[in-house]
Parts: C-alpha cells; sequence; structure tokens
C-alpha cells in the first residue's frame, strides 16, 4: 500500500513521526493560539508588553461580555447573517441553473460562456474595488445589505458555476436522455431528476460558500460603511477604540466572529471535503 | 403498432459523416437487430429514430408519419439503455411510473401499467426498492418495464445486455425474446454479439462504416454472405479466407489453384470468371472436414499452431503453405496435436468465392 501506514513503518520513523506531528499541529496553529489566548488576557498584559507570555490573569468571562457591551457585536453577526445566507442561496441557486445548461445543452457559444464563467475567478477582485463602489453608488445600492448582497452573488456565481457544472457532467447523461424519450419537459427533467442528483454538491458547495462569504473583510469594508450594514468582520473595528488598541477585545471579537464558520465545519464536515474534491474528480 | 423506414438517412457530426445514406424497411412486429463493429454506427442509428439524434439529411417515417422535426417524446418510441439510466433516487415503483406521472397519466392508468409490467417482468418484490438494491439483471428489467409502460409501437434497445455476466445475458435475451412475442411490438436491437443477433433476431441489418453491408434474417447472413465483410463478421470462429487463382473455366465449373499445389472445381452460376483471376475463396471452420477424406483429396494441407480441445469440438488454428491461417473445426476425439500436419479438404457446396477487389460475392449460397 502506498504511503505506507505509519504503523508498519520502522520504530525511529514513528517515534519521529509522533514528535513531529504535534510540532507542526502547534506551529499551524499558533496564530490562533495566539489569538484565543489573547483574548483572555487583562489588557495590563498587553500594556505591559506580554504579549506572547503566560497571562497574568484569566479575564475569559470579562473580556468576552465586554465586547458585547462596548460593541453592537450582536447586530454585526446578525449583519454578517443578512448578507451571507441570501449570497449563499442566490449563487447556489444560480448556479444550478447555469451550469445544468452549460452542462447539458449544446448550443454555439457553451464553451465561451464556461470560460467567461471561469476567466472572472482569475481577476483579482482587489482591482475591481473602485469600480464596483462607483457602480453601487451610482445604482443606489452602496452601504446597503442588498448591494453587498448582490456583487458577492455576482462574484461567487462564477466559481459556483464551474463547480456544478463539472458535477452535472459527471451525472449520467443517459438518465436525461431516457426521461426526454419518455416525454418529461426540461423543467421537470431539471427539476425532479437533476436537482435530486445535485444534492450533495448544494450542500458541498453552500458550505464553501458560507465560509467565504463569512469571513469576507474587504467587501465589507469596501461597500459598507455604517454600522446597520456592516457584518461582523468589519464590524468589529469598533473595538479598537479611539486612544489605545484593545487587542484582548479584539480578539475575544474575532473569536466570536470565527464561531459560525468553524461550527459549519465541524457540523457539515463531510459536504466541506466533499466540496474541496467534488470538482477535481467528476471533472 | 409500426412499421419504421429509413430513407436515405444521413447524419453528420461537423465535418465527419457516420451514417452514409441508410435505406431501411422494417415491417411492424418485426424484431430488428443492427450489428456491426463499434464505430459502425449502429447506436447512432438508433438514436436518430429515438430523436436523440438530428438526423442531418434523409427521412425517417414511423408508422408512416413522418419523424425527422417530432420530439422523442412523440414518436412512439421507447428506449431501454445499455446503463439502464435508472433514477438512482427513485424506487422501482416511481423509476417505471415517472414518465407516466410527468405526462399527466392518472394515478389509476399509471398503477394499472405499473402492476402489469411489473407481473410481465416478476418485479413484483422489487418495486419498492431503490435501484441501487437490485443487480444488473434486475435494473435491466427495470428498464425494460419503464419502456412497457409507456405502451411505444416501437422499443428500442441499446446494447441492453453488454454489461450483464455471459449467464445472464442468455437469461435476459430469452426474456427479450419472450416479451416480443407477447406485446408483438416492433422492437429495434443494438448490438455487438453476433450471437444475440443470430438468436433473436427477424433481420439482421449489418452496419459498417456508416453504411448497410447487408439485410436478411439471421440464416440468410449466415449462409449468402453478400461480401467478405459480412461473411467475415457473422459467425464465430469466422470465416477462412484463402486465397486461389482460376485455372480454367468452362461448362459452369471453376477449377482453382490453392496455396501449395492442391486444386479443386466448384460449380459456379453466371458469367465465369477468365483464367488467371485471383480471387478469394471463403469457407467456415465447420464446414472444412480433416481426416481420411481429406487426406485422400489431398487438395490441402495445413500445419497445427495451436489446438483447443473443448470437449464436445476441437478447434485447430493451422497455417497453409503460402503461410495463410486457417481454423478448423474438428470432433471432440480428434487427437491431432500443435506441430502435426493436417490435411484439409473445402466441400465445394460449403465454398464461398468472393471478387479479391470488390469484395462482391461470386459463387456461394449454402441455402440452395
Amino acid at each position: 500500500m502506498f504511503p505506507t501506514p505509519i504503523a508498519r513503518t520502522a520504530p525511529w520513523v514513528q517515534r519521529i513521526y509522533k514528535w513531529l506531528l504535534p510540532v507542526a499541529l502547534v506551529l499551524w496553529l499558533l496564530p490562533l493560539i495566539g489569538i484565543a489566548v489573547t483574548s483572555i488576557r487583562p489588557s495590563s498584559d498587553l500594556a505591559a508588553g506580554n504579549y506572547f507570555g503566560w497571562p497574568s490573569g484569566f479575564n475569559f468571562i470579562e473580556n468576552y461580555s465586554t465586547v458585547f457591551e462596548n460593541s453592537n457585536i450582536g447586530w454585526y453577526i446578525l449583519n454578517s447573517f443578512k448578507v451571507t445566507i441570501p449570497t449563499v442561496v442566490g449563487a447556489v441557486g444560480l448556479s444550478c441553473l447555469t451550469g445544468y445548461a452549460l452542462a447539458v445543452y449544446k448550443f454555439r457559444s457553451n464553451l465561451i460562456v464556461f470560460f467567461m464563467f471561469v476567466a472572472g475567478n482569475f481577476v483579482p477582485f482587489q482591482i475591481l474595488a473602485i469600480p464596483v463602489r462607483n457602480l453601487t453608488l451610482s445604482l443606489g445600492m452602496y452601504n446597503t445589505t442588498t448591494g453587498l448582497v448582490m456583487f458577492h452573488v455576482a462574484f461567487q456565481t462564477g466559481f459556483c458555476t464551474l463547480f456544478m457544472r463539472n458535477f452535472i457532467k459527471g451525472l449520467p447523461f443517459a438518465l436525461i436522455e431516457s426521461a426526454r424519450v419518455e416525454g418529461v419537459s426540461e423543467w421537470k427533467i431539471f427539476w425532479h431528476i437533476v436537482m435530486p442528483l445535485m444534492r450533495p454538491a448544494i450542500a458541498a458547495l453552500s458550505v464553501l460558500i458560507f465560509t467565504f462569504i463569512w469571513n469576507d473583510y474587504f467587501w465589507a469594508t469596501v461597500m459598507a460603511q455604517s454600522a446597520d450594514v456592516r457584518p461582523v468582520t468589519a464590524g468589529m473595528n469598533e473595538l479598537k477604540g479611539q486612544w489605545k488598541v484593545a487587542w484582548e477585545l479584539i480578539a475575544a471579537a474575532s473569536i466570536i466572529a470565527a464561531l459560525p464558520p468553524v461550527a459549519m465545519f465541524f457540523l457539515m464536515q463531510k459536504h466541506f471535503i466533499a466540496g474541496l474534491t467534488l470538482g477535481a474528480t467528476k471533472g | 403498432m409500426a412499421t419504421v423506414t429509413l430513407r436515405n438517412a444521413r447524419k453528420s457530426f461537423g465535418s465527419v459523416n457516420i451514417i452514409k445514406g441508410v435505406d431501411l424497411d422494417i415491417a411492424d412486429g418485426e424484431f430488428c437487430v443492427f450489428v456491426g463493429p463499434s464505430g459502425c454506427g449502429k447506436s447512432t442509428l438508433l438514436r436518430m429514430i429515438a430523436g436523440l439524434e438530428d438526423i442531418t439529411s434523409g427521412s425517417l417515417q414511423i408508422g408512416g408519419r413522418e419523424m425527422a422535426d417530432v420530439e422523442p417524446a412523440d414518436r412512439g418510441v421507447a428506449m431501454v439503455f445499455q446503463s439502464y439510466a435508472l433514477y438512482p433516487h427513485m424506487t422501482v415503483r416511481e423509476n417505471v411510473g415517472f414518465g407516466l406521472k410527468m405526462t399527466g397519466h392518472s394515478k389509476a392508468d399509471i398503477e394499472k401499467r405499473t402492476e402489469r409490467a411489473a407481473s410481465m417482468l416478476q418485479l413484483g418484490p422489487l418495486m419498492d426498492r431503490k435501484p441501487s438494491q437490485l443487480s444488473g439483471g434486475q435494473r435491466q428489467r427495470v428498464a425494460i418495464g419503464r419502456a412497457i409502460v409507456r405502451e411505444p409501437d416501437v422499443f428500442l434497445f441499446d446494447e441492453p445486455l453488454s454489461n450483464l455476466d455471459a449467464a445472464l445475458r442468455v437469461q435476459m435475451r430469452i426474456e427479450i425474446g419472450k416479451l416480443h412475442n407477447d406485446l408483438k411490438s416492433t422492437m429495434i436491437y443494438v448490438t455487438h454479439d453476433q450471437v444475440e443477433a443470430m438468436t433473436m433476431a427477424d433481420k439482421i441489418v449489418v452496419l459498417h462504416g456508416g453504411i448497410i453491408e447487408q439485410v436478411g434474417s439471421p440464416l440468410e447472413l449466415y449462409h449468402r454472405p453478400r461480401n467478405m465483410f459480412v461473411a467475415g463478421f457473422i459467425g464465430s470462429p469466422k470465416m477462412n479466407f484463402i486465397p486461389v487463382t482460376v485455372q480454367a473455366a468452362r461448362d459452369g465449373n471453376v477449377m482453382l489453384s490453392l496455396p501449395g499445389d492442391g486444386r479443386m472445381t466448384i460449380p459456379m452460376k453466371g458469367d465465369l470468371p477468365a483464367a488467371g483471376t485471383r480471387l478469394t475463396l471463403g469457407c467456415r471452420p465447420e464446414h472444412v472436414a480433416i481426416g481420411k477424406e481429406a487426406a485422400a483429396s489431398g487438395a490441402l494441407q495445413g500445419t497445427i499452431r495451436v489446438a483447443e480441445y473443448l470437449g464436445s469440438e476441437t478447434m485447430f488454428y493451422a497455417s497453409l503453405a503460402d503461410g495463410t491461417e486457417i481454423a478448423v473445426k474438428g470432433d471432440g476425439l480428434a487427437a491431432q496435436k500443435s506441430g502435426d500436419i493436417l490435411p484439409l479438404s473445402l466441400p465445394a457446396a460449403a465454398c464461398h468465392l468472393f471478387d479479391a477487389q470488390s469484395n462482391a460475392i461470386l459463387n456461394g449460397d449454402l441455402t440452395r
């Protein structure tokens, strides 16, 4: 078997493996551990320069409750949901349709349209910041949840279409042909045959897009200014304070903000992994 | 019930011509098998009849109605796919009734037709299972059931048995034959397996390179092949082809010189070839005689390269004096072995003659 299972390798390899694995894990998680520890430090530690040492006290409850008292983090989290959920529904829903059309129908510009969806993914979104801001302004969607959702949907649909198209391409085409010979209309084929078979892809993609959008900081800052609209990633800026940066509070807020996608990951782990590999193997 | 008629039907994908003008009449209630090597266009032709591929030019009529621009669903055909194409998320019952449900049939009607198909195919105990819980043969039966409930005029089968193991294939072959007897519908069946073609067909259509090589009943094709392609394609092991030269031809007989020093005379109708013409002689392995009579005739000798003792029969693969490979079917008790010299003789009545250039048959009609 390749690779050889660790249990069957030489003892010294096993020993090195057992030592190196935790070390690598800790190294990998170091930034996260740093944030987690900072989030329970008293602010005096940070003032005294004790950034990485053992905390002088554990202010878990104090720090985390201050986050909720000093900022509108609850509101921001709600904002995040208001942006993320419609985006997931919109992008995944749209890409089911585009993916189906591109995978099933042969039309002249099929490949060109498909490549345009794919090519959109290669445009660095930073260069779009100013045009998009201007466009949203003139459309009257600047600083609105709708505007954020619309642009997230627009940007995510490219990737989603690639994903869905490849998934549907992997389904046996005879199913569709068989239904056609049976006289089932194209919409009914889509709804009754293809959609049920796309369930794993829809689940996987929803989890991925949820994480992408929830963690978005860039568009949240470019397209939203007011506290009414800002999602949690941008909103926690409020905790910075006027005279000094309250790192312990920002760290605590970060942990809170990260909880929904992390929870999503652990709850839907199976779908998440499927999402990362589905497009690759079904192409 | 319907006839199927193709007139100069053509299909091309871009500049590639797949079907190069097919004329075919399939009678009402006939079991017609399309057979040919891979890439000959047999599946494409079936899909053109089903409406899954457009017809580039020519005409297709089903039951006397022109079908070129009719949707698949309105052609009165039902198709069974090689991959079964069962909807994996539906039970057998839902699979069978799905098409009817989607096209607005009443619940009672769907129920009635489904039950009828189920009893015909012994699907009763499987009705509430998902396709993944069925064996290959059961899946194929469900796929056939799904076709039956539509009560089509024409059944189309696209290599339906090629995913099954040998034993199941024989059983399903018999079941499809029975089904044809019960339903008496027109059936068109695509296969590359000539045993299926020979056993099931009323009419076999041999396709090669997008054209029809020959149409006929199984025995017609076997005993009266129109050219070397059909002669070589139908029958297993395939017909032996031996290069020969005409020595003399008169009074309805041609005398041929065989590889080595042998000669033989074959009676022949019509215009006789001139002396010196090079021809190809075809003789099936089971018609080649070995043993004493063969030794007496002294016509031909082969060196055995491989001998297969199958118990009921023995297959010898031998090479002639000029290196031509020849297969010979001997009886199960034949004792010759690899390396032996095998005296052979070709019964004149079982020989076909092919023109070396045009491949057209010059002589040989074993059904006379």
